[in-house]
């Protein structure tokens, strides 16, 4: 834990590196990066620096290093836990203008890109030739290749494809001390330590990835998408599991709630049926022969599980529709309250129905609105608590009803977070899931990457002797 | 640097509509949709970066200091942010809550004081600009525009720099409509607007032309004053409403079933007149009526019957102008139009519907970034291989042309109104 400051000479010494352009030092601008999509928590940094190149940002990690001062890495901060809120480090360090795409390789099927490219760029890059990159968050539009590293992003597609981790080669790690090393390769399969997949889903606290080498997949020939309508989510998520039990894995199995159905209708006028209590948006892909027997047979099994309609997507237009509204859906849930908390929860897809029930008394319980859009096909929960910043009392209520919604999750044998990281926000549950020996190991293998823990401190790992409590609010609520 | 500016202590409820900040869930999904953001790459040029920042100054959580101001006049108001949104943040009006409070707390350099006026002084009054642009148009008409700019400061020589040459107007008109249409065909105004009716006339009058042949009864606007747009944009919030007081009655007096304008941003700003005015009895419900009338040209010539039309052989490239685009949504309707031309081929550019810097008067307040805009959207045209580039808004014209102008390329850049007059001929 760092207690150095940034003086004028570092100032001086990091704007020698970076040029006058990469270096915001004003109190102002600063402000806007006091948090990231998680705004229960707000800290801003001392000082935000902006390297262009892997060898900037060696430089400025070797001369923090050299006061021991630590920092906190951003990509394009759309994260949802509050992974790169600035705690106890003065040093931000974003990598928003490291985004080239460096190489296309369409014959090996891989592309190498800085870490601040934005998802949606790589696949851009590539679909001309037929190609994409496969982890599809809902941020995809904004969200960095290195954001999506540090949490081990997912998305509607991982049912078929897998998370990030899946889908990364090789990356260029600049460690705490300025040292650049790299890990995994080109190849496809590797042997020894998997040293890439241990700063997957670290969250930055094993480094600042600068480069990554990455998978690319073949578009499928074809898709069809279905929006199956069911009177209660209870029904809804027993068809998802007796879908995926009939054999038929489909690229993405999606589910939404009444709440979310109506604020994203009106938002975005897709035509989902308003009357019905949850739908399902099942995708299937592959070659065009077969698909519509699988359709078919995905069809039927929703019906049998009670679905009150099922209906195909007429088009890529309507399909296209579709996902930008499931995408949009948290946006658009911005719609119903002033702010909104997002959980992350896994459970096991049998116990969907159970802990659907469960979300629905802790949101009667709390007194407080909670919509579920979410990823059923693997379990992948996304309960949107709604809330008023404005009353402290909300904010309280929403983090405890979260909470508990996640004890829930662990009680039923699932995990505190499929895609959105643990963050700030999920740290005080961590020792829900882990013992003390579990958490001792983790620490033991951060400190190989950062044994200052100064990268990304205060995150993933809580510190021995706090107690569940150390989630709770620290910032000031603004009255 | 500036002396430092008022720094409220107590929260700035009005910098905007404070219940409208909280639409903004801080999802970031906006970034990438703005301009300024993809050139900086800081989230303080970030819609949500503006957001937190007035969000802040509401809140009282910070003073309105020289950053803030920057940040807010970085910002080329193109709306990309709205399109982007998920979450349905009413941008446009928050940004324009915060130019006004900046405009009435804060004290700006002389120079930059300066251009302001100067800008409001001149642009809204056509005779005005006719006025000043007499002796430059005897300048161009010898060619000798290079020789002034030498000699005049750099500031006037930039803006020198993005008038297209004010040579007589050599632009075709579409033929007039040779039958009188019938006297129940729906009534369309052509809003001539301030500076286009100087510098892009024969956008207005290819307008009309299009519409009457197309079989709109075509009804003439007196007296036609500026839309207000500018003003707005610019935090006079008095001016925008006395200017849109006055289009107001004339719009209502002219009877017609739909307005358009030659200028995208010309239209928002009447499409909004009904939120601008609703706290004026007085006004607001002829306000909101003719707000609902605002259509834009593509769409209505798209909806009368198809003519027989000459085979034009080209490319073209269409630059989606931010206010059409963002502000009234209207995208597919001007394409069609264009593939509807035998012989057109559309070529898509990328990121067709980024804002090219001109945004009203920003190319003039803050050409810095307005530069950066229009090479980044040079480039992207130049890429798409096209002969013609059509946009549907004067003030895109003159900033993509002056860019093109600078490259040496050969690329025409059109109204669509120009475009379809000439390939009509």
């Amino acid at each position: 834990m760092s207690t150095s400051t940034i003086d004028r000479k570092l100032l001086d010494e990091l704007r020698e590196i970076l040029g006058a352009d990469g270096i915001v030092s004003r109190a102002t601008e600063l402000k806007v990066y006091e948090c990231d999509g998680w705004t229960v928590e707000k800290s801003a940094p001392d000082v935000l620096l902006l390297p262009r190149s892997t060898a900037q940002l060696s430089a400025i990690l070797a001369a923090l290093h050299r006061r021991g001062i630590a920092f906190v890495p951003r990509g394009a901060g759309t994260g949802l836990s509050g992974g790169c809120l600035s705690l106890n480090a003065p040093a931000m360090i974003c990598t928003s203008k490291m985004n080239r795409i460096l190489e296309i390789d369409f014959d090996n099927r891989r592309v190498e890109a800085e870490s601040g490219v934005v998802n949606l760029h790589v696949t851009n890059a590539v679909k001309s030739k037929g190609y994409f990159y496969a982890p599809d968050p809902s941020s995809q539009v904004a969200c960095t290749i290195g954001g999506n590293i540090a949490e081990n992003s997912g998305g509607p597609h991982t049912l078929k494809y897998g998370v990030t981790t899946n889908h990364v080669l090789a990356l260029e790690v600049v460690l705490p001390d300025g040292e650049v090393v790299e890990l995994g390769g080109p190849a496809e399969e590797r042997c020894g330590y998997d040293l890439v997949g241990a700063v997957v889903g670290a969250e930055g606290t094993a480094g600042i990835v600068t480069r990554a080498t990455l998978k690319l997949m073949r578009e499928p020939e074809n898709h069809r998408t279905l929006l199956a309508a069911f009177p209660d989510a209870d029904t809804a998520t027993r068809a998802v599991s007796m879908i995926i039990a009939s054999g038929i894995v489909p690229a993405a199995l999606e589910m939404m709630d009444q709440l979310i159905i109506r604020a994203v209708e009106e938002a975005f006028n897709v035509g989902l049926p308003l009357d019905a209590g949850a739908v399902l948006i099942i995708e299937l892909e592959g070659l065009e022969a077969g698909l519509t027997t699988y359709a078919d047979e995905v069809a039927k099994t929703a019906n049998l599980a009670g679905a009150s309609s099922v209906r195909l997507a007429r088009d890529e237009a309507e399909r296209a529709l579709l996902w930008k509204a499931r995408k949009r859906a948290f946006g658009a849930v911005g719609r119903l309250a002033p702010n909104y908390a997002t959980q992350d929860g896994v459970v096991p897809r049998t116990c969907l129905p159970r802990i659907l029930r469960v979300i629905a008394e802790v949101s009667r319980r709390y007194d407080l609105r909670i919509g579920n859009v979410f990823h059923a096909g693997d379990g992948n929960l996304h309960p949107i608590i709604l809330y008023d910043e404005r009353e402290p009392d909300q904010v309280r209520r929403a983090i405890d009803a979260g909470r508990e919604i996640l004890k829930a999750c662990i009680d039923m044998g699932g995990s505190l977070t499929g895609e959105h990281g643990i963050g700030v926000e999920k740290l005080g549950e961590m020792p829900l899931m882990f013992s003390p020996d579990d958490l001792r190991v983790m620490t033991e293998l951060r400190h190989v990457f950062d044994p200052m823990e100064r990268s990304n401190p205060g995150k993933v790992i809580p510190q021995p002797g706090a107690c569940v409590e150390v989630a709770a609010p620290r910032r000031q609520v603004p009255i | 640097m500036a002396a430092p500016s008022l720094i409220p202590l107590n929260p700035v409820r009005g910098v905007s509509d404070y219940d409208l900040l909280f639409d903004c869930v801080h999802c970031g999904l906006c970034a990438e949709a703005c301009p300024t953001y993809i050139v900086t790459r800081c989230e303080m040029d970030s819609p949500r970066g503006r957001i937190y920042l007035m969000k802040s100054l509401a809140e009282g959580r910070m003073g309105l200091d020289d950053d803030a101001v920057r940040h807010f006049d970085l910002c080329p108001g193109c709306r990309g942010c709205e399109t982007a949104c998920p979450s349905g943040v009413h941008y446009g009006r928050l940004i324009e809550g915060a130019r006004l409070l900046v405009e009435q707390n804060h004290r700006r350099s002389f120079v930059d004081r300066f251009k302001r006026r100067a800008i409001g002084a001149i642009f809204p009054y056509p005779h005005r600009l006719r006025m000043l642009l007499a002796p430059l148009k005897l300048v161009d008409r010898f060619g000798l525009r290079p020789v002034l700019g030498a000699v005049l400061p750099r500031m006037i020589h930039d803006w020198l720099d993005l008038l297209p040459p004010l040579e007589p107007d050599l632009r075709p008109l579409a033929a007039k409509a040779t039958i009188a249409p019938r006297t129940d065909a729906p009534a369309v105004v052509v809003h001539r607007g301030c500076v286009a009716q100087v510098l892009a006339n024969s956008e207005n009058l290819n307008s009309e032309r299009l519409l009457g042949a197309a079989g709109y009864r075509v009804v003439q606007l007196e007296p036609t004053s500026c839309c207000g747009a500018l003003d707005l944009h610019s935090g006079n919030g008095s001016r925008a409403r006395d200017f849109a007081r006055a289009n107001v009655r004339a719009l209502k007096n002219a009877g017609a079933d739909a307005i358009v304008s030659a200028a995208s941003g010309c239209s928002v700003a009447i499409a909004e007149y009904g939120d601008l005015l609703k706290d004026e009895p007085e006004f607001a419900e002829d306000a909101r009526a003719v707000s609902s009338k605002v259509r834009d040209l593509s769409s209505l010539l798209l909806d009368a019957p198809a003519r027989p039309k000459r085979e034009f052989r080209c490319r073209v490239t269409y630059h989606d102008a931010c206010h059409l685009v963002h502000g009234l949504g209207v995208r597919e309707a001007p394409r069609k139009l264009l593939a509807s031309i035998p012989g057109v081929t559309i070529v898509e550019m990328t990121e067709s519907e980024l804002c090219c810097g001109s945004a009203g008067s920003y190319n003039l307040t803050e050409p810095a970034m307005a530069r950066d805009l229009a090479r980044r959207k040079a480039d992207n045209i130049i890429a798409a291989g096209a002969d013609y580039v059509v946009l549907a808004n004067p003030g895109c014209e003159f900033q993509i042309a002056a860019e093109l102008r600078r490259r040496g390329s050969k690329i025409k850049v059109v109204h669509l109104a120009d475009f379809l007059a000439m390939a009509s001929q």
